[in-house]
């Protein structure tokens, strides 16, 4: 090993340290910019009200100051070791390459874990403020349902990153998302139908407000249009006919 | 001072319910730890204090008359005032804090329809409302300065559509906005000077500029001295189930037909 190190392997110590200043300063300055960056683009706001960011408020920190200060962290554990290296503490080659291959690894599970909590977290909130509106107990349970969606996919992906096996959990993901896109598909098919009816009917208005249509055996004058369906109304009776009907059973436009 | 107290107790005396017109927050907890035994109804814009029986204003009326005549109305269809009851009311004139107290008795000649006008006509309640505050603006600031006159039809678009034919192209041809949206007030504007009515359906789209009238006038009986955007708006709602909201170009007035008849008649320059 000495061999290599030649001419300034007396000054290896100094070279160390001069390692783990640089290193520091980097370290520091990236974790500065990096807080910067963040706030710049605006996520103290975007995180806030999550449970994550309060759970890091009452730790005294916050969010953008935990990912900034793991990007620090990050460069302070590769310059600790490089110093090591160059000071030849370090003796075996073997166990360094397989720390340089492991940290970045750990780093960006760690990253996406957190990003993951964050977002999920915020996704449960934005969720839970749309269907406020909703007055129904049991809508409760599709905030959380999409929250540990996003939290479960963040750690396997976390996961998959540290090179554990996750082949058990993707199965089971998998299936999750095949029920979703299955039973989805199923139950929204009408509605689906419906509204790219919808689109071409309010897109090139074949029949429009005020027009005496047919549609099936209902006929009477166009009241309202929308995405999913036409009000026909007819001496105060006013049908209501899903859009998606048009298409398979067409219109007649009664003239006169 | 003890005198002037027993002034103001006969006008609250053997009150069967009270008013409060957008109290504040405040004001409503005093009144509520002194449990009264009448009953309490609060009118207002929005329930900003949370209380259980509310009345809602669609305008923030200017005219004190107004705002109590629609506050004892949608008491009374919400069933929380009888026919004969004594209400006092609390309300603001002068201040945003309540500073006078008035004495009503509820009797059913008092209803003049503004609250069916909102609550029981065939368009949306809000769209109703935006279409009013479309045409008081448009009342407070004219075209370009000068007084304009405007004519909405709103609801039962179908119908109206088939009573009435199109004066030249309709702007609003194959577009998807609705009354309300942030920049329909200016289009809206910029088109009053078009001649003929606007037709807004149920749900606040705005069907058709430009459009002419044809409903059968017989029977309709408005005050004489209104032109003929009037006499149009009164007989095209007594023809369908629409609701018809006018700026007058002459007297500058926003009126609301329906069934035929002068529903509400607002100032512009006061809101």
């Amino acid at each position: 090993m000495a061999v290599q190190w030649g001419v300034f392997g007396e000054f290896r110590y100094l070279v160390a340290v001069a390692v783990l200043f640089v290193g520091w300063l980097a370290g520091y300055l990236v974790g500065r910019a990096n807080k910067r960056i963040l706030t710049a683009a605006n996520v103290p706001d975007l995180v806030e009200g999550t449970p994550f960011e309060r759970t890091a408020q009452s730790l005294g920190t916050s969010t953008v100051a935990m990912v900034a200060r793991l990007s620090s962290w990050f460069i302070y554990g590769v310059t600790i070791l490089v110093a090591l290296y160059v000071a030849n503490l370090l003796d075996t080659r073997l166990f360094f390459t397989r720390i340089t291959a492991f940290v970045p690894d750990l780093f960006v599970a760690i990253l996406v874990f957190i990003v993951g909590f964050v977002l999920a977290d915020k996704a449960e909130l934005v969720v839970g403020e749309r269907l406020r509106s909703v007055k129904l107990p049991e809508v409760g349970i599709i905030p959380k349902a999409v929250k540990y969606s996003i939290v479960y996919i963040a750690s396997l992906l976390a996961l998959g990153q540290l090179g554990i096996t996750t082949d058990a959990l993707l199965i089971l993901l998998a299936v999750y998302v095949f029920a979703l896109v299955f039973l989805g598909g199923i139950a929204f098919k009408d509605l689906l139908g419906s509204s790219a009816a919808g689109i071409y009917v309010l897109l090139s208005q074949p029949y429009s407000i005020g027009d005496e249509i047919q549609m099936g055996s209902r006929r009477g004058i166009v009241q309202e249009v929308d995405v999913f369906v036409t009000h026909i109304e007819d001496d105060g009776e006013e049908y209501i006919v899903p859009n998606h009907r048009m298409f398979r059973e067409g219109v007649t436009r009664i003239r006169n | 001072m003890a005198d002037l107290r027993d002034l103001l107790d006969e006008i609250v005396t053997d009150a069967d319910v009270v008013f409060l017109f957008s109290p504040s927050g405040s004001y409503y907890e005093k009144f509520v730890d002194l449990e009264p035994e009448v009953t309490l109804v609060v009118v207002g814009t929005e329930n900003a204090v949370g209380a259980s029986t509310f009345v809602e204003l669609p305008l923030a009326f200017e005219d004190v008359r107004e705002r109590i005549r629609f506050g004892i109305e949608g008491a009374m269809k919400q069933d929380l005032v009888d026919d004969g009851d004594v209400i006092a009311c609390a309300t603001s004139v002068f201040s945003q804090n309540i500073d006078t107290v008035t004495r009503v008795q509820a009797n059913e000649s008092v209803q003049s329809g503004v609250y069916d006008l909102f609550a029981n006509s065939r368009a949306d309640p809000n769209v109703i409302r935006n279409v009013l505050e479309v045409a008081i603006e448009l009342g407070k600031k004219g075209q370009k300065g000068k007084p304009v006159g405007a004519l909405f039809v709103v609801g039962d678009a179908g119908k109206v559509m088939n009573k009435s034919r199109p004066l030249s192209y309709n702007p609003f041809e194959k577009s998807h906005v609705h009354v309300g949206d942030p920049i329909v007030n200016v289009m809206l504007k910029e088109f009053s000077r078009l001649d003929g009515a606007f037709v807004i359906s149920d749900s606040g789209k705005i069907v058709s500029a430009y459009r002419y009238l044809e409903p059968s006038a017989e029977g309709v009986d408005i005050p004489k001295g209104l032109g003929a955007r009037h006499m149009a708006a009164g007989a095209i709602t007594r023809d369908t189930n629409a609701t018809a909201i006018v700026l007058s170009e002459s007297d500058g007035l926003v009126r609301a037909f329906k069934g035929g008849e002068i529903i509400l008649e607002l100032d512009p320059e006061v809101y």
